[in-house]
């Protein structure tokens, strides 16, 4: 689900591109850690097959069909951070050329599907190697949950007011098409499996199966958490009545509502938002100048 | 196939194509920050479309093929607007529609008047990861040619079933998971071809560019200029 420009809040918009970017940054370092020059080539290749692996019409239900999204499939095959990274440049081709998703709200898909979503299938081929078909269904189901009840969220927080029924609706359809995702992922992996197993390697033995358990924790805990205040948004509401959220800010914001504190009112705006966008772009050149220079170093 | 022809029409020449890349990036970001944050009503949009259908006319780009090709945000948009419109704001609803589509044309003009290869090496120099730019580049090249054999397959795979034979669903899931397997081993091999013909050619990790273009006073005037019309542009839509 890719979130066009416009729809999201200057607020969430901003931030997650704020988050993004040095997250990118970090994500491109780690994968270029492991990786041979010579390789680069390969992983451009399987970001067009993806794209292509779109074409491709699985039969569910009477007369519908879906396709691989390939968050989870390119976990399986390349490992978490090189995934993350050509899941990067496809949503950017498709936000740049093909208009599939906004440029402003880049960070926020790249999110959502790059990092939260790989991340989310992961953590199931982490945890239960052992077991491949169990791990490999997880991680194509999570990582379709995942992705879509983040941007269900962001949409709901932006004040895209949905009637409570229709977000039911779309927490259910999104649902079914993770299990759908789930087992395209499975029946995949186990094709490609067959042509030639040295293909996909042995499950990823780095990383600690106990930090592995947690994330896998918090993963599940986020999914049902967004579907839930998805299918409830009135709920969560109130906890945040409860909670006295807004009472206390325990920092005030220079730009509190996106707009200058001083100059023309109808300056304070646009300027707040261009002025961020450049805070977000210095910050992940900083991130990628300082991370460079200690690898260098 | 669809993108060919804006690929044709980035190679064009006039007043916006040979502008450098980085002075296009930041004023199309502009004008999508200066429009995302203008009110939430359909006249909003109206002085960015403007801005933008004069940078197509100035660009010599073909009004309404470009007007088309950034229709395709608006079944997403028009769905959105639609609940917007069933929660008892027709305004919001219609604001959601016109400035996303103008949002669309604005990223539309930017790909159509900058060559793929000089955006992305802009957004290099602008701070993007370089690995992240590598893979954008290879991947961008190698679309095209790995669609058109998932399309040769699709065609060939009709033209053997036929397009009323009955299978079971099952069966036709598996057909398909073999399918995908089959264009993944074809995508493989050919990029561990690539792979060997570029590390023939020398590569050890960078594309070079043969067209070096440097920022010239001209395109800081533009950018300039740019980002004061988007602010501009904002003003007027604050205006009731």
């Amino acid at each position: 689900m890719h979130i066009p420009d416009n729809f999201l809040s200057t607020r969430v918009w901003l931030t997650l591109d704020g988050v993004a970017a040095p997250a990118v940054a970090w994500v491109a370092r780690r994968a270029h850690k492991g990786l041979d020059e010579a390789r680069i080539p390969l992983l451009g290749v399987l970001g067009a097959f993806v794209f292509a692996a779109q074409m491709v019409n699985f039969p569910v239900g009477v007369g519908t069909s879906a396709h691989l999204v390939g968050g989870a499939l390119l976990t399986a095959i390349l490992g978490p951070a090189p995934a993350a990274l050509v899941m990067t440049a496809i949503i950017a081709t498709q936000a740049f050329v093909f208009q599939d998703g906004g440029v402003l709200a880049l960070g926020a898909n790249v999110f959502n599907m790059a990092l939260a979503g790989v991340l989310a299938a992961w953590v199931p081929l982490r945890l239960f190697s052992g077991r491949r078909r169990v791990s490999l269904f997880l991680a194509g189901f999570l990582s379709v949950a995942m992705s879509a009840g983040l941007a269900l969220a962001e949409l709901t927080i932006s004040g895209i007011r949905m009637p409570p029924r229709l977000l039911a609706l779309s927490a259910g359809l999104f649902a079914i098409g993770a299990i759908v995702e789930g087992m395209i992922t499975l029946a995949a992996v186990r094709a490609i499996e067959r042509l030639n197993p040295r293909w996909i390697g042995p499950a990823p033995a780095n990383g600690s199966r106990a930090w592995a358990a947690i994330a896998f924790a918090a993963v599940l805990v986020v999914v049902v958490g967004l579907f839930a205040a998805s299918g409830a948004p009135d709920g969560v509401m109130q906890i945040g009545q409860w909670a006295d959220l807004h009472a206390r800010p325990v920092w005030a914001a220079p730009m509190a509502d996106y707009s200058l504190p001083a100059g023309p009112l109808w300056l304070r705006r646009p300027a707040a938002a261009m002025l961020g966008l450049g805070l977000v772009g210095g910050s992940a050149v900083a991130a990628s100048y300082f991370l460079l220079r200690r690898r260098s170093s | 196939m669809h993108h060919v022809v804006v690929e044709q029409w980035s190679r064009r020449r006039s007043f916006l194509h040979v502008r450098d890349a980085r002075a296009k990036l930041l004023v199309a970001l502009a004008l999508l920050a200066a429009l995302a944050t203008a009110p939430a009503s359909p006249i909003s949009a109206v002085p960015f479309a403007f801005l933008v259908l004069t940078g197509i006319a100035a660009a010599r780009l073909p009004m309404a093929s470009m007007l088309r090709k950034a229709a395709v945000v608006l079944p997403f948009s028009l769905l959105f607007a639609l609940v917007e419109w069933a929660a008892g704001q027709p305004m919001a609803g219609m604001a959601l529609l016109a400035k996303s589509y103008v949002s669309a044309l604005t990223v539309l003009l930017l790909v159509a008047s900058t060559p793929q290869p000089l955006l992305l090496s802009g957004m290099e120099s602008l701070g993007a990861p370089r690995l992240l730019v590598l893979m954008a580049q290879t991947l961008y090249r190698y679309l095209f040619v790995i669609s058109e054999q998932a399309q040769h397959m699709r065609l060939a795979a009709s033209c053997r079933q036929g397009s009323g034979a009955r299978r079971s669903r099952a069966r036709a899931f598996q057909a398909a998971a073999g399918a995908l397997a089959i264009l993944f081993a074809r995508s493989y091999s050919r990029a561990e071809g690539i792979q060997r013909a570029m590390a023939a050619r020398g590569f050890t990790g960078d594309f070079h560019s043969l067209q070096r273009r440097s920022f010239n006073s001209r395109d800081t005037v533009f950018a300039c200029a740019g980002a004061a019309l988007a602010v501009l542009a904002h003003l007027v839509a604050r205006r009731p």
